[in-house]
């Protein structure tokens, strides 16, 4: 038994780990963001030689938990920091960087699309949340067929967006127990593999094939579907801000990372995963 | 030196047991005085309700351990008589070998098996039942029951292995067949030891996180009236594992009671995988009847 050589590794070992954290911007959060994120990642991996972790544990709520506890430097979140948010870490000076626009929709799978369903009221998803309404024929199903309701995980931005929309505020929606779902790929996965299903999901994330984006039916009647048009002129209900989040201002790597995003050539990676940047939405605030 | 060492690593590991606990009895003292045995009791989890009650957690753990031990034990035991007493020598090595490996697999990888292949099994095969979707407590049981296998059939195998070749010569030279000798001379003896290997894998596959949560649907408060009921285990529900590495440890985090019933939920399934683990221990120190 040598200890000396065993402690020394030790001590190697442990140098070594700190110096590759040190250099390191880690971004953790949302996986709508991330899709984003991760790509301007993998230029400024290839063309600064920056070394970048980005990582989705947790969604919105991971970004903002991790970013206050300072593990990573930049958070990715799908929704606005709310007050509770804020009341949780006083000493955080959460800073919104705001670099494009998204809209969630009511994804539902093939065959309720294709049993006429097409588009909800926020008192018919009130109702199915609430469990009032349990079957599609209810809400404009041709056929009897039971809603295999997938609720996005309290904390993702997803639901927030949803239920500030039905509810006012997450505070005011109701306790409920439905299955749930975290992350986009798993929610459009799991939508697509059950009958009868439906959750919310980014409106990117659905593809017309195997999960549909259902329509939102206003107050007044009106029919909108989130095409563009109406997440600029603010018709379509469910748009939220996608943003990465820094404590205080953004330094270092974390700057070149937020200038990239904002940057033209950052800008175009928006629409190419089916989001809108800056400009498309006219600068206005979400 | 290496009795002052060795003495030194393992008062560390004891103390690190104990730290263990103490942090996560420390950690979870808002939520006991918050909910009292109630806690344990209470049949309701709604967070912002500041409603904390385990008991449809602790089912779902129970149920899918038992559906992997009712499937994984019978095979397993079935397994290692085949290992132990009909194999050659180098033959149940290599077997061996293969399974042992199949008990590192990560259980991620479990985890995607069980999305691409049984939620889809389940959800088709049992559909006059009409499960809701493809995550359910049953799905969730049957890719444990894949994962605690090596466990048992190893173990097993140890177990039948370390009865002495005397008995079964013995055994034949009285006049047994084969058959007879395994079943009435070695596998008694073993008994013990196969005991403990189902002990074990009931620890395993209570503390297994991954895999369960990709599959089990994570529905909070899916109690059925009836414990025992089986058309239960076709609806989704939540472990404790699952619910611990959902998002809402994030959402917990700076609430003192919130967070108190996350690390409570740690608490409790220490306590729960610490007796399987424990109680399988000292089933196989005692020396065989």
């Amino acid at each position: 038994m040598k200890p000396f050589s065993f402690l020394t590794a030790l001590a190697i070992a442990g140098s070594l780990v700190s110096t590759a954290a040190a250099d390191t911007l880690k971004i953790n959060g949302s996986t709508t963001v991330n899709l984003v994120v991760a790509e301007a990642a993998e230029i400024l991996r290839a063309e600064n030689k920056l070394d970048i972790q980005v990582d989705t544990q947790g969604g919105s709520a991971g970004g903002i938990s991790m970013l206050a506890d300072g593990l990573v430097q930049l958070g990715m979140i799908s929704k606005h920091v709310s007050d509770d948010d804020k009341a949780k870490y006083p000493k955080v000076n959460f800073v919104e960087n705001t670099i494009g626009v998204d809209s969630v929709a009511i994804i539902v799978s093939k065959d309720v699309w294709d049993n006429g369903v097409r588009a909800l009221s926020k008192q018919q998803l009130k109702d199915i949340y609430e469990g009032k309404i349990t079957n599609w024929n209810q809400v404009g199903g041709a056929k009897s067929q039971r809603i295999a309701f997938f609720n996005k995980e309290p904390g993702r931005g997803t639901w927030e967006v949803f239920v500030h929309w039905v509810y006012g505020s997450p505070k005011a929606a109701p306790q409920v127990s439905f299955p749930e779902v975290g992350g986009n790929e798993e929610t459009r996965n799991k939508v697509a593999g059950t009958r009868g299903a439906m959750s919310q999901l980014s409106a990117s994330w659905a593809d017309g094939q195997k999960v549909f984006a259902l329509a939102m039916v206003l107050d007044d009647g009106r029919k909108v579907e989130s095409t563009n048009e109406n997440i600029a002129n603010k018709t379509y209900p469910l748009s939220r801000p996608l943003t990465v989040l820094s404590n205080g201002p953004a330094t270092g790597t974390a700057k070149t990372m937020l200038d990239f995003l904002l940057s033209e050539r950052g800008q175009t990676l928006l629409p190419k995963h089916g989001y809108m940047n800056l400009k498309a939405v006219g600068g206005q605030k979400y | 030196m290496t009795k002052t060492l060795s003495w030194i690593f393992s008062l560390l590991a004891v103390a690190t047991m104990g730290l263990l606990l103490a942090i996560f009895i420390w950690q979870s003292v808002p939520v006991w005085k918050h909910e009292g045995w109630g806690y344990l009791l209470e049949k309701k989890w709604y967070f912002r309700q500041h409603e904390f009650g385990v008991l449809p957690m602790v089912y779902g753990t129970l149920v899918v351990s038992f559906i992997a031990l009712v499937l994984a034990v019978p095979v397993g035991w079935g397994a290692a008589i085949f290992t132990s007493e009909y194999l050659p020598r180098r033959l149940r090595m290599a077997v061996k070998v293969l399974i042992e490996l199949l008990a590192g697999v990560p259980g991620v990888i479990y985890g995607l098996l069980g999305i691409l292949l049984l939620r889809d099994w389940v959800y088709d095969g049992f559909e006059k039942f009409e499960p809701l979707s493809g995550d359910t407590l049953l799905t969730a049981g049957i890719l444990l029951a894949v994962m605690i296998l090596p466990t048992v059939v190893t173990l097993s195998d140890d177990a039948l292995r370390s009865i002495p070749s005397a008995q079964r010569l013995a055994a034949r030279g009285l006049g047994l067949t084969r058959a007879e000798s395994i079943l009435f001379i070695v596998v008694p003896q073993a008994r013990r030891g196969l005991g403990a290997s189902v002990l074990l894998a009931l620890g395993r596959a209570m503390g297994e996180t991954t895999a369960v949560f990709l599959v089990v649907g994570r529905q909070d408060n899916n109690l059925p009236d009836n414990w025992f009921s089986l058309r239960a285990w076709l609806d989704s529900g939540q472990t404790i594992t699952s619910k611990l590495v959902s998002s809402e440890t994030n959402i917990a985090y700076g609430d003192a009671i919130h967070w108190g019933a996350i690390v409570g939920l740690g608490l409790i399934l220490l306590v729960m995988t610490g007796a399987a683990t424990l109680l399988g221990t000292a089933f196989t120190r005692k020396p065989h009847a």
